[in-house]
C-alpha cells in the first residue's frame, strides 16, 4: 500500500507488537479462553498486515475464514470442554519445558543468522529484471481468478474435495 | 517494508508455536498453537509473493490453499477433542491412552 513512510513504519511497529504480545499471549495464558480471544488478535493483526503487504484478497479472506469460522470454532470448543480442571492446571517448570524452549530458541537464532546472511536484493534485481511487464492494468483479484481457474484449476477442485470430506467427517465423529 | 523485519517476525512466530504445540497439555490449546504456525507461513508466502513475485501473486494462490486446509484442519480437530472428552473427561494430552485397552 503506498503510504508515506513514517505511517509506514508506525503501523508496522505496531502491528507487530501485537503479533508478538498476542502469541505468547495464546502460549502462556493459564486460562484457554484468554489465549482463544488471543489467538484472535494474532488473526486481526496478521490481516491488517497482509493488507500493508498489497495482498488485499488474500487479506479479506484471512479476517473471514481465520477470525470468523476458525477462532469462533475453537472458542466454542473452548467453551464446550472448559472444565474445573483447567484452573489447578498451573505446574511447575520442568524439565521439558526448559529443553522445549532451548531447542525452539536455537531454531529462532538459526532462521535469524539466515535471514541475515542472505543478500535478498541482489535476488530482487535478478527476478525483477526478468519479470515480463504484461498484464498490468488487471487487479490482483482479477489475477488470482484468473489463475485459480486455469493454472492451478485441479488443486481448486481437489481442496474442495478435501473440504467436504473433512466437513462430512467432522460431523460424523461430533455426533452420536 | 524491510523484508527481513517481516521474516524474523514469522521466524519468531513459528517458533513459538512449535514451543507451544509441544509442551501445551491441553488439546485445543495445541491447536491454537498450530494455527500460528500455519500462519507464520502464509506470512512467508504472501510476503515473497509481494517482493519477488508481484506480477504472478502465485504466493497469494498458494496461501489460500493453505487456509483452506487450516479450515479443514480446524473443522476436525475439535470433533476428534470432543469425542475424546465425551470418552474420558478429560482433554488432557499426557492422559489420553485410548488405544492402550
Amino acid at each position: 500500500m503506498d503510504l508515506p513512510e513514517p505511517i509506514h513504519d508506525f503501523l508496522l511497529v505496531f502491528l507487530g507488537s501485537g503479533l508478538v504480545l498476542g502469541s505468547i499471549g495464546v502460549v502462556l495464558l493459564p486460562n484457554p479462553i484468554y489465549s482463544a480471544f488471543s489467538l484472535g488478535l494474532v488473526f486481526v493483526c496478521i490481516s491488517l498486515f497482509y493488507i500493508l503487504s498489497n495482498s488485499h484478497f488474500v487479506a479479506a479472506a484471512q479476517l473471514l475464514i481465520y477470525v470468523g469460522a476458525i477462532n469462533v470454532l475453537i472458542i466454542f470448543s473452548v467453551m464446550f470442554m472448559n472444565g474445573s480442571e483447567y484452573y489447578k492446571d498451573f505446574r511447575l517448570w520442568t524439565v521439558g519445558d526448559g529443553v522445549t524452549l532451548m531447542v525452539c530458541t536455537s531454531i529462532f537464532v538459526s532462521l535469524m543468522t539466515t535471514i541475515s546472511d542472505t543478500s535478498w536484493y541482489g535476488i530482487i534485481w535478478t527476478t525483477r529484471s526478468n519479470q515480463i511487464i504484461e498484464q498490468d492494468l488487471i487487479s490482483n483479484s482479477q489475477q488470482i481468478g484468473i489463475h485459480l481457474s486455469t493454472d492451478f484449476f485441479l488443486p481448486f477442485e481437489f481442496i474442495s474435495i478435501i473440504l467436504l470430506a473433512a466437513l462430512i467427517g467432522a460431523i460424523v465423529v461430533a455426533r452420536q | 517494508m524491510m523484508l527481513e523485519h517481516v521474516l524474523v517476525l514469522s521466524a519468531y512466530l513459528f517458533s513459538i508455536g512449535i514451543y507451544g504445540l509441544i509442551t501445551s497439555r491441553n488439546m485445543v490449546r495445541a491447536l491454537m498453537c498450530l494455527e500460528l504456525i500455519l500462519n507464520a507461513v502464509n506470512i512467508n508466502f504472501v510476503t515473497f509473493s509481494d517482493f519477488f513475485d508481484s506480477r504472478q501473486l502465485k504466493g497469494n494462490i498458494f496461501s489460500i490453499f493453505v487456509i483452506a486446509i487450516a479450515a479443514a484442519e480446524a473443522a476436525i480437530g475439535p470433533a476428534i477433542v470432543s469425542s475424546i472428552y465425551r470418552n474420558r473427561k478429560s482433554t488432557r494430552i499426557n492422559q489420553s491412552n485410548l488405544l492402550n485397552k
